[in-house]
């Protein structure tokens, strides 16, 4: 079971909107955890004033992420709360899922060499939603909100996986620190495998952002035994959402606790997780 | 920053590297001014790439690692006042004056608002004439232009609501003031690239020509960067400092003939305080007499306070390039950027937060990777 709140600004963005996201959201968090998303409830604050054509849109787009999933809307909860105490509509959605891994997936589980699969360009919810908030026209910059679990689901019988996550708030330099820090092992990426979104990297190189923190809404790192992430790798590539999926780094034993980069200079650094909001720089 | 990545990047690199190392004949130190400078070149993980020769330390050209802590102070007692919107760069939000930062005024309801350009500050002012609006204006000759250019906008529409908090600091003065310095000792300088497309290339010319000191020019792209510092180690292998541009794309040699004019209607010159390095002469941009109804701290009838900065912090040190940030004792204990103590460990272009964030200290032992 997972429950999540969502409070997107702008309610509707290229790529989804907050309808769409609130079930991706708390699906996906099922789906890495190995879980079929079955049973949805949902919340609704709406702020006074809020169209009811646009409520019914978000409405309509949650209704077709379940309908996709098969998951049932089980229960749910409306409010309206006077103009100016919400940013609109806020949604909250817990989602119930069943899980058949006899081994639950988690970074417990990582070994020194398991190779570190990344399904698509991480950042790119983030992106849209920074370039919205900051008044940037980027060509091509569409958030990768999306339902995980078709993806997802052939990779549950293979051999060796370990755990995987959605990159979400923090990105994929966040997962990979918790990772490190929960199993106690050091884990390498290499920038230049990492499959890039040339928009999302424009909106970072403008407002000085790391690409490595922003969230991405349909993008995961999954982790697997080293000996074989050929066999995982194919399987998420004969899927829409895991056709740029690339193996980016390795699990290791030295450097404990913390995440190394060789980046596309063939330079070396540590990639961290940002600290609070992330504010653009001055110039 | 670490967007354009030719498929053979790494290759140039690695030859660019190997070419510094057989230039540098003798130990090198070079300043990178800017801080996008330091953050790409820690991003890029140049450090390690580097001759033990070649030095690199950062300088004052983070905006939010020079403005003083009493200019903070002066932005947040503005964000105190009833009917007032604070407009300001994100960068600003988290540097702690001598109290409080903007952001936990903003946490306690203070009207704070972050914009990434002047002009949405202004509109700000025109979308609302009964609030307040100060756009709290910080940052060199990057930014100055547009701060320009919306205070004429402003004067021009009778906006008599908006206002600014005016900080903007001017690089040239700066540089000279390092220069002349009897501590610092620099050998090389890689001159700030958005700066320069304002500047051009004429106010640097001083540097080689009075200091000896080797100049570049660079863009902000590792390429960039490792061909400045391939560019300044043969200027000082060949002892003749000069400042060549390696950021033609960009810069042209005489600047931004028109930015620079909007600025020289709005602004004069006067002395300005610099977190670090102290007061330096006509280092900073004042609003002309014309245009002084917009300073808010004139309209106020507001003093900046000069303060002390806190016990045991070294950014001034780290500002000058005179210790690296792990020197300082408070580096990874009592400050990071979690809870930062100075302005160097708060800002993300802040070397002090580089040096924490990208290597924990001056740790560089990833060569095994992949």
């Amino acid at each position: 079971m997972t429950i999540d709140g969502y409070t997107v600004s702008p309610l509707s963005f290229n790529g989804g909107d907050i309808g769409k996201l609130s079930v991706c959201g708390s699906a996906n968090d099922l789906s890495v955890r190995g879980a079929r998303p079955q049973y949805l409830a949902l919340g609704v604050i709406a702020e006074e004033g809020l169209p009811i054509r646009e409520l019914m849109t978000y409405m309509e787009s949650a209704a077709n992420v379940c309908r996709s999933l098969g998951i049932e809307l089980v229960t749910g909860d409306s409010k309206v709360v006077p103009r100016g105490q919400v940013d609109g509509l806020f949604l909250s959605t817990c989602c119930i899922g069943r899980t058949t891994q006899t081994t639950p997936l988690g970074a417990a589980n990582l070994r020194p060499g398991d190779s570190i699969i990344l399904s698509c360009p991480p950042g790119m919810h983030g992106a849209t939603i920074a370039a919205h908030r900051y008044g940037l026209k980027v060509r091509g910059l569409s958030s990768d909100c999306a339902a995980l679990w078709p993806m997802i689901e052939p990779l549950l019988p293979v051999p060796g996986l370990r755990c995987m996550r959605d990159c979400t708030r923090g990105g994929l330099g966040t997962v990979l620190c918790e990772w490190s820090e929960a199993a106690g092992l050091g884990i390498e990426i290499d920038e230049e495998m990492i499959p890039w979104d040339e928009a999302t990297l424009s909106v970072c190189d403008i407002l000085g952002f790391d690409p490595l923190h922003m969230a991405g809404e349909g993008c995961a790192a999954i982790a697997v035994s080293g000996e074989d992430p050929d066999r995982a790798l194919g399987l998420l590539r004969a899927h829409s959402l895991g056709e740029r999926a690339s193996v980016i780094g390795r699990v290791t034993e030295k450097h404990q606790g913390m995440v190394g980069i060789r980046t596309v200079s063939g330079g070396t650094r540590l990639v961290d997780r940002p600290v609070g909001e992330l504010l653009p720089r001055i110039c | 920053m670490q967007v354009r990545r030719p498929d053979d990047m790494r290759e140039r690199i690695r030859m660019l590297s190997g070419a510094l190392r057989g230039l540098a004949d003798r130990p090198v130190k070079v300043m990178e001014v800017c801080g996008t400078h330091t953050v790409s070149i820690f991003r890029q993980g140049l450090r390690a790439l580097l001759p033990p020769d070649v030095e690199l330390v950062s300088g004052p050209g983070c905006p939010v690692c020079v403005t003083s802590q009493g200019e903070i102070d002066a932005a947040v007692s503005l964000a105190g006042l009833s009917g007032t919107t604070v407009a300001t760069y994100g960068d600003m939000l988290k540097v702690p004056g001598s109290g409080t930062t903007l952001e936990e005024e903003r946490s306690r309801g203070a009207d704070i608002r972050v914009v990434t350009s002047a002009d949405q500050a202004l509109s700000m002012a025109r979308g609302d004439r009964k609030r307040n609006v100060v756009f709290v204006a910080v940052g060199f000759e990057t930014t100055a232009p547009a701060t320009a250019s919306v205070v004429i906008d402003a004067v021009r529409e009778d906006l008599d609501n908006f206002m600014v908090l005016n900080l903007h600091k001017s690089v040239p003065p700066a540089l000279e003031a390092l220069a002349s310095d009897p501590e610092v000792k620099l050998d090389a300088l890689l001159l700030p690239g958005h700066v320069s497309v304002i500047t051009g290339l004429e106010p640097y010319r001083f540097l080689p020509e009075k200091y000896g000191i080797a100049c570049a020019v660079a863009g902000f792209d590792a390429e960039d960067i490792m061909l400045a510092l391939v560019e300044v180690t043969k200027q000082v292998r060949k002892q003749e400092p000069l400042v060549a541009s390696l950021y033609g794309r960009a810069v042209r040699p005489l600047g931004n003939t028109e930015a620079r004019s909007v600025m020289e209607k709005v602004f004069t010159m006067k002395d300005a305080s610099w977190r670090g390095l102290g007061v330096i002469p006509s280092s900073g941009y004042s609003l002309r007499e014309e245009f002084s109804r917009l300073d808010v701290l004139e309209r106020l009838g507001m003093t900046v306070n000069s303060t002390l900065p806190p016990e045991g912090c070294m950014c001034g040190e780290v500002l000058k390039g005179l210790i690296d940030p792990p020197s300082c004792g408070l580096f990874g204990a009592s400050c990071t950027p979690v809870h930062p103590v100075g302005p160097c460990m708060v800002s993300t272009e802040g070397s002090c937060a580089a040096f924490y964030r990208f290597q924990r200290g001056r740790r560089t032992d990833w060569e095994h990777l992949p």
